[in-house]
């Protein structure tokens, strides 16, 4: 039987590849997106030309009404929701002293508090089939700190904890949580850190190089299946060696 | 009511498996808690679930959970204000 997935932040970067990862003949994978619905029908398109289903669904994570508005146009549709793949982030970098507060609310509602609304509504449906799958894409920098990343840090660190703290509660039902921990994707994101600071970072990675979003989401896809189903409350680094 | 205290001692006895402890406690009993049957905040989850399934009442915050799940009796009175069971 086919899986219905729901990928956040799923029409670009990581969150596309995970999308691909999962386009397979019976699975419905709905992206969710805020702002790219152009990129997001893209993504679509290539989902559907891979043979499997799916759907693009608006919303803004930091927002609980517009979560539930979301995971309900997919559980109306099919009836559950089997995996749920927490991608959107997004990063506002300063040193702490310089940091305007509002970059840290900023931060820490789209990584943490978004992650909070989607597990919240998901799990409810999750409980009531018993059974399921949460992976959450966290960072490196939450396990390891990056200067100049104090807010964000501070958001995948709290997604990193929290991830344990809700495989325990839900291990009982069925349903396995855990987080993935990148360390540097070659994406848009990353692309936004200048040249020279990003080579230096590359420079301590022992691979030598920055990871291509298919082998973020291949460790996704694979925390998400049954063969991880003794796997739970882990944040597993895919990080090149660092 | 009586019906739907007993369907609430029924679920209890099935959902968390306490089929001996349920049949010693009355309706007022503690559920959670020390000097009750125990429960701890897993099972409350548990009974938030079996609760909604078999009656169709949602427990959505906190408040109204530690409120409800006190004893059966409180449950059983949810139920009802309700209009359900």
């Amino acid at each position: 039987m086919g899986r219905v997935v729901l990928v956040t932040g799923g029409s670009r970067g990581i969150g596309r590849s995970i999308v691909l990862a999962f386009a397979e003949p019976g699975n419905v994978v709905a992206i969710g997106y805020r702002s790219g619905e152009e990129a997001a029908a893209g993504v679509l398109a290539e989902l559907r030309g891979r043979g499997a289903e799916g759907m693009v669904l608006q919303a803004d994570v930091t927002d609980l009404a517009q979560v539930r508005s979301m995971v309900e146009a997919l559980v109306s549709r099919c009836n559950r929701i089997d995996v749920l793949v927490n991608n959107v982030g997004g990063s506002r970098d300063g040193l702490l002293t310089l940091m305007d507060p509002a970059d840290w609310d900023a931060v820490l509602d789209l990584n943490l508090k978004g992650v909070f609304h989607c597990c919240k509504v998901v799990t409810r449906h999750m409980l009531a089939e018993r059974g399921g799958a949460i992976v959450n894409v966290s960072s490196l920098s939450g396990i390891t700190g990056l200067p100049g990343q104090t807010n964000y840090a501070a958001a995948k660190g709290g997604v990193n904890a929290f991830t344990k703290a809700l495989a325990q509660e839900v291990a009982r039902f069925g349903i396995r949580v855990n987080a993935v921990a990148p360390g540097l994707v070659a994406t848009e994101m990353v692309a936004q850190i200048p040249a020279t600071q990003r080579e230096r970072l590359v420079s301590r990675i022992p691979m030598g190089r920055m990871a291509h979003p298919e082998e973020i989401a291949a460790v996704v896809k694979f925390l998400a299946s049954d063969e991880a189903s003794y796997i739970t409350g882990q944040v597993i680094q895919v990080t090149g060696g660092i | 009511m009586n019906e739907i205290v007993q369907r609430v001692r029924a679920l209890l006895c099935t959902r968390l498996k306490l089929a001996g402890a349920v049949a010693e406690i009355n309706d007022e009993t503690p559920l959670f808690g020390p000097t009750g049957l125990g429960l701890d905040s897993i099972d409350a989850l548990e009974l938030v679930l079996g609760l909604e399934k078999e009656f169709g009442v949602v427990i959505e915050d906190r408040a109204t959970a530690i409120k409800v799940l006190d004893s059966i009796r409180t449950i059983a009175d949810f139920i009802q204000s309700q209009g359900k069971g």
